[in-house]
């Protein structure tokens, strides 16, 4: 492509064809004003705002719209400019309401800050107030469209970045303004309060609603949301110590722009009233605040007891897949080299152990193999078990992207609706619970029809002959009586996946949390192979829950892992952190997370160490769980509320939340990115990495650090793909590590588009029917899921204000269907009663389900776990918690089950 | 007063039909739009998301294209369009009263149909024979010089009060 040549203020530049004028122009660091142009939309000229000139003519230009064409001579402020912009502006602002000074957005207001800067005067244009607030009842956003500018902004984020399609222009001429269908209040429309609108709103038209705390910002803090695996970049506006608002960041490679309900309003538990502010002491069964140095003191005093008592593995701690790397690193070093065992594990076991260990033994490594940018131009896109919409939004809003504006096809995997099957080509619902036939029998159809990709599997691939051959009883007949998949359909999924220029393969909860978990990422990663799709091209997309189980894992705190995935057993990974750390390390594998709890029952662990961690609400048999902890002689619970957990505790320490702290956290896709402080922490409340390195000082083994930067360049040194380079080149999205010593095991990142033992490998696993308890007139499927509006154990979401306003209680989903044979309705309570536990809740009618099928959201303290086996799979050690067998007893007014 | 229009069932499966007929065809909108308008007479608000999901677009996209033209309806509208004028000449010649007078008669406001399908009112901004004002327009027919009187000739039977 040859390059343009303009004369831009009497300056040659030059850019490619194609490019705008602003664009150019931005480059080149000329200032231009605009209203309706947004860096990440499609720009539409509705504004008129950025005129420019063309000197040759006299043309006037949108700039933003008009490309750059040879010889054009362009003034962006020229008398004639100038004046038409300033007719532009007068025109907005005459039918603007002149509410400007009792309007929140204040000084983030564009139109505002326009007009100062063209010296127009609002008082010129006083106007009677025509407030045209809508009655809208959630406590996320307002809308006064008297203040609309009709730059469309709202509409093309809405259409463009999250593809929600909640509203569009309605009616026409001066009537027309942004609306949602049949023009309900967005509470009743398909909004789904992400935000994103509000963000790019030059005016007071859409507003947050119910902010605590308002005001101009006077710091604007950029780090990232602490919720969800996606890792999304978070602008926060700080004003005297507090968070005003959250915007996302526009820049960022991971949310371009758009945040998620979660992300924009519900980081307020950082000032929820609930924070621990200082150390407390049990004394007598009851609380009591206490200092720093009394709390750790009895912590280490205790903790060293128990070790010189019952040895090192009485000891274990249980963490931090919510904290940041730098504290993971050093919470795994404090276990391992002052406690003296490997007893450490992290929340991600329960959700993303199985991808360790199916990835693991095909691919040799640990998790997503592309970016998101991999994913969005991918040309079939492979949804299985997963609702990324509800769990990791910025992944939906990518795949919707792709199906939307890049032509990409869709196949969503899944026994329920999902918001993302209205987008799908195909949308097959297998029998819960019969994914590896699925995916064995797509497989098979896959090399009987010729369709795989020779190249590929001969080159970069070993053990292919035997699996093929492992397949042979997965025919169509079969699978489709499995699976209850038609033989059309199988046909169709297999053709457009084997087809696919670049394919990509997302799967979440629903498989890693299913009984045969790993067996299922293994017939994933199988089927991405034969199909050419594991890191060359397209690739392989593992949900993560919390924002950095990847970072958790990666800095090795896990029971058979050093960090960085180097194993346990291998003499020379022990020996150079033995000699880094002073120590001598175990080889024996520690436990992991449910083992410590059985360990707890059975009295062999007596001591434990509970960070940001819920087991009394995240594992099965909620209130075994309780007893098991119970008998423990010590508990340590470091957190920023007084939870369930920390109830239990002996001594509870005051945790900082993400935003007072620094650090660093690695999303789902392995982008390590930086958190930054913006606030001081509460009370005497301290960041976890302070709390290790204090607590590791009054055990007597101080480390070696005084800032969290040698931290990190321990890591660095220690963890071969937290390298710059290599973290440069992940976020790039561009896997290339060759610059990094590669013979370290344990590489994340394909590096030459190899995997990282040479080749791939094709493992056979075989599909095993849930044995589930459907006797005992347990006839339905419960299906257990994440929900839009809280998250996890729900231990912030529940203290964030707006969500719990929004979204209270708990509630089990139902289809009509088997409402009306039951004799219930929506608004009947009912008892759940599964073959280990029952728990009371609501109904709620989904006619979206099929026959059969409950659903149920976890992120409420209901304590749905209740109703699920503490059974460990074999490979993860890890309970299955996705679907269980129960019946429902409906509940009559006086309480009675009946 | 909000008069809710007591709209004769539409038969959606005729609209689905119609639907079908256009299926995946994103630019078809209009067409679309329009062959429902007149098959049903407007375009029932039940039938747009399922426009939407045939073509590939989100409801309030379609919304958005229906309600941008003026020809194209979202309400049942009746047998007969009565459009009062409220033009300058109109207006200077007692033209607001004329509406206020057939408003009575017909019981509904602007913008409405009576419960019997029978009318619907609209206003017009000239109609373009200001000599005979103050006017009105029924379907095809204008009526001139109108009073009090004509107005309960036209619409007598149909006075509500
Ligand atoms: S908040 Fe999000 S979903 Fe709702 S209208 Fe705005 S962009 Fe659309
Ligand atoms: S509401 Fe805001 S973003 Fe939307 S069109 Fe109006 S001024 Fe633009
Ligand atoms: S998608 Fe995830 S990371 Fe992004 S704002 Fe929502 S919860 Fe936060
Ligand atoms: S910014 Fe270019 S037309 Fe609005
Ligand atoms: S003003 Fe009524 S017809 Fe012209």
């Amino acid at each position: 492509m040859e390059a343009i040549t303009i004369v831009l203020n009497g300056v040659p530049v030059s850019g490619f064809p194609g490019t705008s004028i602003l664009d150019l122009a931005r480059e080149s660091g000329v200032y231009i004003p605009t209203l309706c142009y947004d860096e990440n939309l499609v720009s539409v000229g509705a504004c008129r705002l950025c005129l420019v000139e063309d000197e040759r003519n006299g043309a006037l230009l949108a700039s933003c719209v008009a490309p750059i064409s040879p010889g054009m001579v362009i003034k962006t402020n020229s008398p004639r400019v100038v004046e038409h912009r300033k007719k532009i502006l007068k025109l907005l602002l005459a039918s603007h309401p002149d509410t400007c000074l009792v309007c929140d957005k204040g000084n983030r207001c564009h139109l505002r800050k326009l007009a100062a800067e063209m010296g127009i005067g609002l008082v010129e244009y006083q106007k009677i107030p025509q407030p045209d607030v809508i009655e809208e009842l959630n406590p996320f956003i307002e809308r006064d469209l008297s203040k609309c500018v009709m730059c469309g902004k709202c509409i093309r984020a809405d259409q463009e970045l999250v593809v929600e399609g909640a509203i569009d222009y309605m009616n026409r001429g001066t009537a027309v303004r942004p609306a949602t269908l049949n023009d309900v209040p967005l509470e009743k429309s398909e909004c789904t309060f992400c935000g994103t609108c509000v963000a790019v709103c030059p005016t007071g038209a859409i507003m947050e609603k119910n902010r605590t705390y308002t005001g101009t910002a006077m710091t604007t803090v950029t780090t990232v949301c602490p919720y969800c695996g996606c890792g999304c970049t978070v602008l926060l506006g700080i004003k005297d110590g507090k968070i005003i608002y959250t915007r996302p960041a526009p820049t960022s490679p991971v949310n371009r722009g758009t945040l998620c309900a979660r992300g924009s309003y519900g980081l307020d538990f950082v000032h929820s009233p609930d924070r621990l502010k200082s150390p407390l002491i049990k004394v007598d069964g009851r609380f009591k605040e206490t200092t720093w140095e009394e709390a750790l003191s009895v912590v280490a005093d205790r903790f060293m007891q128990i070790k010189k008592a019952d040895g090192a593995d009485a000891l274990g701690v249980f963490g931090a897949s919510k904290c940041t790397n730098e504290e993971n690193y050093l919470l795994q070093r404090f276990t391992r080299s002052v406690l003296g065992t490997n007893n450490i594990d992290n929340g991600s076991r329960l959700y993303n152990a199985a991808s360790r260990v199916g990835l693991g033994t095909t691919l040799g490594y640990t998790g997503t193999t592309g970016s998101l940018e991999t994913l969005e131009r991918s040309s079939v896109i492979f949804v299985i078990g997963a609702d990324p919409e509800i769990s990791a939004p910025a992944i939906s809003f990518a795949i919707k992207r792709a199906v939307k504006f890049k032509g990409a096809q869709l196949i969503v995997i899944d026994p329920r609706r999902t918001p993302l099957t209205q987008f799908a080509a195909l949308w097959l619902r297998p029998r819960p619970g019969t994914d590896i036939a699925l995916l064995n029998g797509l497989a098979k159809l896959i090399i009987d029809e010729k369709r795989m990709d020779e190249e590929y599997v001969t080159r970069m691939t070993d053990n292919f002959a035997a699996w093929a051959k492992s397949l042979s009883n997965y025919t169509l007949a079969r699978v489709e009586d499995l699976t209850g998949i038609r033989v059309k359909d199988l046909q169709a999924a297999a053709r457009l996946l084997a087809g696919a220029e670049e394919g990509s393969i997302v799967y979440g909860n629903g498989i890693t949390q299913q009984p045969e978990s790993a067996g299922a990422v293994i017939a994933i990663a199988n089927l991405a192979m034969l199909t050419g799709n594991a890191g060359r091209r397209g690739g392989i997309f593992a949900l993560e829950r919390e924002n950095n189980a990847h970072g958790a894992c990666d800095m090795g705190a896990l029971p058979d892992f050093l960090p960085g995935y180097q194993d346990l057993s291998d003499v020379q990974a022990r020996k150079r952190l033995e000699e880094r750390w002073h120590c001598s390390l175990s080889s024996r594998p520690g436990l992991t997370a449910m083992e410590m709890i059985q360990a707890a029952e059975a009295g062999v662990v007596k001591g434990m160490f509970i960070i940001g961690e819920n087991p009394m609400v995240a594992f099965p048999q909620p209130s075994r769980v309780k007893e098991a902890l119970s008998k423990l002689e010590f508990i340590v619970v470091a957190d920023m509320f007084l939870t369930e957990m920390a109830g239990l505790a002996s001594v509870v320490l005051p945790a900082a939340s993400f935003a007072e702290k620094e650090g660093t956290f690695t999303n789902f896709a392995g982008i390590i990115q930086r958190v930054q402080k913006a606030l001081e922490p509460v009370g005497i409340s301290l960041p976890d990495s302070e709390i290790i390195m204090r607590l590791a000082r009054a055990s007597g083994s101080p480390m070696p650090f005084s800032s969290l930067q040698q931290v990190r360049e321990e890591i660095e040194r220690i963890v071969p793909f937290y390298h710059p380079a290599a973290a440069a080149h992940a976020r790039t999205g561009d896997p290339d590590l060759s610059d990094v010593d590669d013979t370290m095991p344990g590489n994340r990142r394909l590096y030459h588009g190899l995997f990282p033992r040479g080749f791939g490998r094709f493992v056979p696993v075989e599909y095993t029917p849930i044995i589930d308890e459907k006797t005992n007139g347990h006839r339905f499927t419960l299906m257990v899921g994440s929900s839009r509006y809280r998250f996890g154990a729900d231990g912030r979401s529940s203290r964030s204000a707006r969500l719990k306003q929004f979204s209270p209680g708990d509630y089990l989903e139902i289809s009509a269907v088997d409402a009306g044979g039951l004799g219930v309705n929506g608004v009947s309570r009912v008892k759940v009663v599964s073959a280990h536990g029952e728990l009371l809740t609501y109904l709620k009618i989904n006619d979206s389900l099929p026959r059969g099928l409950l659903y149920m959201p976890l992120s409420y303290s209901g304590g749905v776990y209740e109703l699920f086996p503490a059974v460990l799979s074999a490979g993860t050690k890890a309970p299955a918690l996705k679907t269980c067998a129960v019946r429902l007893e409906r509940i009559t007014e006086d309480g009675e089950a009946k | 007063m909000e008069k809710q229009n007591k709209a004769p069932a539409v038969n959606m499966k005729q609209v689905e039909k119609i639907i079908t007929g256009y299926k995946g065809q994103k630019w078809a909108l209009i067409p679309l739009a329009q062959e429902i308008q007149e098959k049903i007479g407007y375009i029932p608000p039940e039938a747009i998301p399922r426009i939407a999901g045939s073509l590939g677009l989100f409801p309030s996209q379609v919304q958005g294209v229906v309600s941008f033209y003026s020809q194209l309806y979202t309400h049942p509208r009746g047998r007969n369009i009565v459009s009062v004028c409220r033009g300058t000449a109109c207006h200077v010649r007692g033209g607001k009263s004329i509406l206020k007078l057939v408003k009575q008669h017909l019981g509904v406001d602007e913008g409405q149909t009576t419960e019997d399908m029978e009318y619907t009112l609209e206003t017009v901004a000239c109609l373009g024979v200001c000599a005979l004002a103050p006017n009105m327009m029924i379907n095809k027919d204008t009526h001139g010089n109108l009073n009090p009187k004509k107005i309960s000739r036209i619409f007598g039977r149909n006075k509500k009060e």
